[in-house]
């Protein structure tokens, strides 16, 4: 046929031409189904593998479920920390087009809800894309249906059911056993709980101590979602294991006890059972609620709590360390006794103890004590009872730095009591290595003399001190200090840490004089019935007194701001036939060891004969 | 009206000689659409499936009354379908329904209808009467300039409302008839390197999300939450369908609700999830099979204006369905094309069935000789 530019239409054979043009399109057709079959033999067969895990990953979506956290008991087997039920709301950023539109949403739908959209956002675009953050942690029901009903504006937010920490102690318990609150950056990795960003952590105290045992183990569930990310059905579950339980040595209401005793003043109480370690109140003053940390809590509250002079986040009874002052004085009468001085020996105390330091102008360094006048004639017995420096500076400076500090050590001074507690100092006792190696100088005699007194470098905790105490009353046998019951350590190590049973006699009778015949140190706070209590009084200078001052007359602590006024220390034990309780108390700048620790020990000791004699453990089982 | 003497003219002999292969293919489509919107639907049958069986019998209705009206009659009222259905286009803006940001719809009589989709076989129709009415030795302006000015104007029209899907398949089903009627292929090599020349200018002219569109086609990846979104959603379903597919209503993605619009323009998607690769082929050869049955038929006809009509049916239909399963597929971008016999839409369905009542009209018919009118 022939092909024509002159014609617009090929038209001289019509029928023929429209058959071939029809054959041409005929053909094209079938080749562009050959192309959709092929393509659709790509998308189906070929690629079928990887759109199946498309489809799934739309469909499938993975949940975190929560762990209850475990429940802390004490002695009595009390609850003291439990969970409590909560509505939260959580966002998944992966789950929502536009997270800053959802949270908006959320906010006009609860105008009153307290969150910070900016906050959020923040949080949400810090966190890995999946990981579900927090909006509001405590929510009314009201709200919480209000949420369930709108869920449909909410793209990415769900409102799920959560735990919170609650403490039935309130601020009693708040140092020892501590809080939980969102797990920090730092604590992600090592924590499988910060898969879930709602979950918490224990900060401080036991919560934080034993916090791998209590946080219990994620459980998980695949759920079927729908494109607005609607839960339509659960395909599988592993369900969450809930932490341990943790039982401590505790008692309550003795804790309670002890800290209600404590209040208006600061400063910390350890109660100590003297046979097998076990710690029965570890308070300190002032407090917190512990139940601000459910919730968010607002910096203002944070900052005051901080900047309080009071110092209430600290643990005083382990986290705060005091020179011991006159409390260690048993401990160095120990190291005389072993040392070979003998208890009936005498020295004449006129008031003040001179050492030869050429550095001074008169050639001669004054040690007073704390009697301007003297004692006159004391033994080893009066010392401790009229608690007589300037005996303790001779009988020091014989024996020597070395032995003091052996002989505390060995009693536990200067290490931590429980080594589970992040929070706890070690305390120090000073000695010649110790200062060469801290302070890289040579050891002073005179530090000597201030080491015999406890005052110096020596650093003590409440909880050291009452240990020290119960392991020289229980006729030196070595304690295994105990705060929680956790079957790894035995409560008696069968080792003796004195060296000879005469001098615990020694010793135990100048502390029962001290407090229980006329003229003792703690006389005024004795107990007068059945059971009696003895003990050592201790008042620990915080301030470096002139000579100017000594001179013109020393100022009465009373009238001292409070952060100059020494601090009053007391350590006993009791009753004094069977010792069973071993008490320190430390009231912060309270004056004087005997107006302010004693009478608090004394009725500790009133309650404990009265109500807590014999404290045993009610055992509580994981269930 | 009807010429008692005439064989043809009789009703039972019309049914008769209807091609039952071809409405059997039909009506087994219709089935198939039911059956895809019945899971759509969740099993209720009184939503979409109902209506879809409305649709479908009234669709019937119209197919058997095109094919009892005489072909001639049909040929000599052929402009003026036409220029009904352009009317029917232009009095949208005045009086049409507005919905998602484009008037496509008039109400008539309580039922919406969406005059492009009948303007698809209407100007067909117009154009199968022109080209056979022509000379063979007609001027250039005659031969070329009007179809293409009656070719332009609805696609105009439709561009307005706006929806270009639709007009592109207006416009290619003009230009199909362009080619079976015999243009000089060298006319269509200028045109479509024109077009090309012209695509820059055109674009600026196009509304935003029909830039959306067209970027997103061919990067999906670009807006996932958005125009990628249906893309990358409907060859999921797709591809997760495998070969057997996830079971007749067990698609997750179009169970789940990530499919969009699968009962309209994603429903091939929606079987191709449940029916898998064998779905989809076994849905693929009866669309072809009626394309072929189509082309068979318009092949028998004596008179161009048949062939012209038939075969100008035949292509509009195909490319409704290539550019429906295109889009699906990612091959295309979306730009809203029902699937015929399946899709759920009132307009496509009688459209569709308005169509093919011409095509088996014209085959019944297939021995008139209809004589060049002037027009």
């Amino acid at each position: 046929m022939k092909k024509s530019g002159k014609f617009i239409f090929q038209k001289y054979d019509t029928e023929n031409l429209i058959n071939r043009r029809a054959a041409l399109v005929t053909i094209a057709k079938a080749g562009v189904f050959s192309v959709l079959v092929g393509r659709l033999a790509y998308l189906q067969i070929a690629e079928n593998s990887n759109y199946k895990k498309l489809s799934d990953k739309n469909r499938i979506t993975h949940r975190f479920l929560e762990p209850e956290r475990g429940i802390i008991f004490d002695l009595q087997g009390r609850p003291m920390a439990i969970n409590k039920q909560k509505y939260e709301i959580i966002i998944i950023k992966e789950e929502t087009s536009d997270v800053e539109k959802s949270l908006v949403n959320l906010k006009s739908l609860l105008p009153h809800a307290n969150f910070d959209i900016e906050k959020i956002l923040k949080e949400v675009n810090s966190r890995k894309k999946f990981i579900p953050v927090g909006i509001i942690d405590d929510l009314t029901w009201e709200d919480f249906s209000k949420i369930n009903v709108n869920i449909h504006k909410l793209e990415g937010i769900y409102p799920q059911i959560g735990f919170k920490r609650y403490y039935t102690q309130g601020e009693s318990h708040s140092h020892l056993i501590g809080y939980v609150s969102p797990i920090s950056k730092n604590e992600e990795e090592s924590n499988p709980l910060s898969k879930l960003s709602t979950a918490k952590a224990g900060k401080i105290g036991v919560e934080k101590a034993k916090d791998a045992i209590l946080r219990g183990k994620l459980g998980n569930k695949n759920i079927e979602v729908n494109a607005s990310g609607r839960e339509i059905r659960e395909l599988d579950r592993v369900n969450s294991v809930q932490g341990n339980y943790i039982q401590l040595t505790i008692d309550s209401e003795l804790q309670k006890f002890c800290y209600e005793r404590l209040k208006g003043l600061s400063g910390s109480v350890s109660v100590i059972n003297v046979k097998n370690g076990e710690f029965y109140a570890l308070a300190s003053s002032p407090s917190y609620d512990p139940n601000i940390f459910n919730k968010s809590i607002s910096n203002e509250t944070w900052e005051n709590l901080l900047s309080d002079k009071y110092k209430p986040l600290i643990n005083k009874s382990i986290s705060n360390q005091y020179p011991p002052g006159s409390t260690i004085k048993p401990f160095v009468a120990l190291a005389a006794l072993e040392s070979g001085v003998s208890h009936k020996e005498t020295i004449f105390c006129d008031g003040k103890h001179l050492i030869e330091d050429t550095s001074l102008e008169s050639g001669y360094k004054t040690f007073h004590c704390w009697k301007k006048e003297g004692h006159g004639n004391v033994d080893m017995t009066k010392a401790i009872k009229v608690s007589c420096d300037v005996y303790f500076y001779q009988i020091a400076r014989r024996i020597g730095i070395n032995k003091i500090a052996e002989v505390c050590k060995r009693y536990g001074l200067g290490e931590k009591v429980f080594k589970s507690l992040y929070e706890e100092k070690s305390g120090v006792v000073p000695n010649k290595q110790w200062k060469l190696e801290n302070l890289g100088s040579r050891w002073m005699v005179g530090e000597t003399l201030s080491a015999g007194i406890g005052q110096g470098y020596f650093l003590t905790t409440a909880a050291q001190l009452s240990l020290a105490l119960a392991q020289l009353i229980n006729n030196g046998t070595r304690l295994s200090p105990k705060l929680i019951y956790d079957n790894e350590t035995s409560n008696i190590y069968n080792e003796r840490i004195i060296a000879d049973p005469r001098y615990l006699k020694i010793i135990k009778n100048a502390l029962d004089e001290a407090t229980n015949a006329p003229g003792g140190t703690s006389y005024r706070s004795r107990i007068i019935g059945k059971y009696k209590m003895a003990g050592k009084t201790g008042t620990s200078q915080v301030r470096a007194i002139s000579i100017k001052e000594r001179e013109e007359g020393l100022i009465k602590n009373k009238d001292l701001p409070w952060e100059k006024r020494d601090h009053g220390l007391f350590i006993g034990y009791g009753p004094t036939t069977d010792p069973k309780y071993a008490v320190s108390v430390i009231v912060e700048h309270g004056g004087s060891g005997s107006g302010s620790a004693a009478p608090i020990a004394s009725d500790i000791f009133k309650y404990l004969f009265e109500k807590k004699f014999n404290l045993k453990r009610n055992e509580i089982f994981n269930v | 009206m009807f010429n008692q003497n005439n064989f043809y003219s009789s009703a039972f002999a019309k049914l008769q000689s209807i091609n039952y292969p071809l409405l059997g293919l039909i009506i087994t489509l219709f089935f198939v659409g039911l059956a895809a919107l019945y899971s759509i639907s969740n099993g209720d049958f009184n939503s979409w499936p109902l209506k879809h069986s409305q649709r479908f019998i009234l669709g019937l209705i119209i197919f058997f009354l095109v094919i009892f009206f005489d072909l001639r009659l049909i040929f000599g009222y052929a402009y003026v379908i036409f220029f009904l259905s352009i009317i029917s286009l232009v009095i949208i803006p005045f009086f049409g329904i507005e919905s998602n940001g484009a008037t496509r719809w008039i109400n008539i009589a309580g039922i919406s209808l969406q005059p492009s989709e009948f303007v698809k076989y209407t100007l067909i129709l117009a154009l199968a009467k022109y080209f056979h009415s022509i000379n063979n030795d007609s001027s250039f302006i005659k031969t070329l300039i009007i179809p293409l000015i009656i070719t332009i104007v609805p696609v105009l029209l439709v561009i307005t409302q706006p929806d270009l899907g639709t007009a592109l398949i207006i416009l290619l089903g003009g230009i199909s008839l362009f080619w079976i009627s015999g243009l000089n292929y060298k006319y269509f090599i200028v045109g479509v390197f024109s077009i090309l020349c012209s695509l820059p200018v055109l674009w600026q002219y196009l509304k935003d999300y029909q830039k959306d569109r067209v970027l997103t086609f061919f990067n999906p990846e670009r807006d996932p939450l958005g125009n990628g979104y249906h893309i990358m959603q409907s060859k999921i379903a797709l591809g997760s369908g495998g070969i057997f597919g996830k079971g007749y209503m067990e698609g997750t993605q179009s169970h789940l609700n990530f499919l969009p619009e699968m009962q309209t323009d994603f429903i091939f998607t929606m079987l191709g999830e449940e029916f898998g690769f064998i779905g989809t082929l076994l849905l693929l050869s009866i669309y072809a099979a009626l394309i072929m049955i189509s082309i068979r038929l318009a092949l028998k006809s004596r008179s161009l204006f048949s062939k012209y009509l038939s075969l100008g049916v035949c292509n509009v239909f195909f490319i409704y369905v290539f550019v429906n399963i295109g889009m699906v597929t990612g091959l295309l971008p979306v730009v809203g094309v029902p699937l015929p016999f399946i899709s759920y839409g009132g307009s496509s369905m009688l459209a569709v069935m308005f169509g093919f009542g011409l095509l088996m009209n014209c085959y019944i018919n297939r021995d008139i000789i209809i004589e060049k009118t002037n027009y």
